[in-house]
């Protein structure tokens, strides 16, 4: 982000960070429904770091190669989870 | 003898900052890779979720609550550099790092309490990941307080720049923690 240009309103983006983080605790309170609240904690961190990531980080403003080398290892990391899948959770 | 000027790796970029973010693309292979194997080993065998129940939920939501205001800290001190109100930087960079003190005195606590109750590094692979994974990001917390500490003393010279990069790392922690926690406490 280029000094002095944008600055998204923080406390706004904090206060969502709360709310979410909030959700993720009540989703671990979900009863019989295990599947869908590890579903819910996990797309409430994935929101998390995205707002984090676009807003405090201002990914959202800077130009696109850097969006690329903050992409290019999450992306490496999947890569190695789907290829040590097999390997650990069909072993026996 | 000719003077020249380093051309930005980046156009309108800063080399500085494209220095920070390949560095933090370093960081998210390192840390992306921990999780990754956590993952596949997790799904693989069973008696995680038995093992992770003696984790304190309690203490790590705290610590998530406060790595997630001291993100708004760090950012308002970028915002307090950028307007060159010295008070303000300072009063933000002082409360992010004892945000960052007070993440590890509350996980100093939880480790205590876990060792005593048995849960060693050598009480199970659960164990062996969880100090592995939050030990490593503890010492980001530490080593993000000296960064902001550094800038905390410096502040009288007004620097953005330092402030924001620092702050680009300081959030980064605060991802990984954001990553972390329902990793290891709440699934």
């Amino acid at each position: 982000m280029e000094s002095g240009r944008r600055h998204p309103n923080y406390v706004k983006i904090w206060v969502w960070l709360l709310g979410l983080m909030a959700a993720g605790l009540v989703a671990t309170l979900t009863p019989g429904g295990h599947a869908i609240g590890i579903i819910v904690i996990f797309a409430t961190a994935t929101a998390k770091a995205l707002l984090v990531a676009l807003n405090y980080m201002h990914l959202r403003f800077e130009p696109r190669l850097i969006c690329v080398i903050a992409l290019v290892p999450v992306v490496f990391a999947l890569i190695l989870a789907i290829a040590l899948f097999p390997d650990f959770v069909f072993r026996r | 003898m000719s003077t020249s000027v380093e051309a930005p790796a980046i156009p309108g970029m800063p080399a500085g900052k494209v220095g920070v973010w390949w560095f933090l693309a370093s960081e998210i292979m390192m840390f992306g890779g921990l999780i990754a194997s956590y993952m596949v080993f997790r799904l693989g065998s069973s008696g995680w979720h038995e093992a992770s129940a003696h984790v304190s939920v309690a203490l790590g939501a705290v610590n998530t609550l406060i790595l997630l205001t001291s993100s708004l800290t760090v950012v308002q001190a970028f915002a307090a550099a950028e307007r060159e109100n010295a008070p303000a930087l300072r009063l933000f960079l002082g409360l992010t790092i004892l945000g960052g003190l007070g993440f590890l005195g509350i996980k100093a606590i939880e480790y205590t309490t876990e060792i005593r109750a048995g849960f060693t590094p050598g009480a199970g692979i659960f164990w062996s990941f969880y100090y592995t994974m939050t030990g490593l990001h503890a010492l980001h917390v530490l080593a993000g307080i000296v960064l902001n500490a550094i800038l905390f003393l410096a502040a009288r010279v007004r620097t953005p720049r330092r402030v924001e990069l620092a702050g680009l790392y300081w959030h980064f922690v605060d991802v990984v923690w954001i990553f972390l926690f329902p990793l290891l406490y709440l699934s």
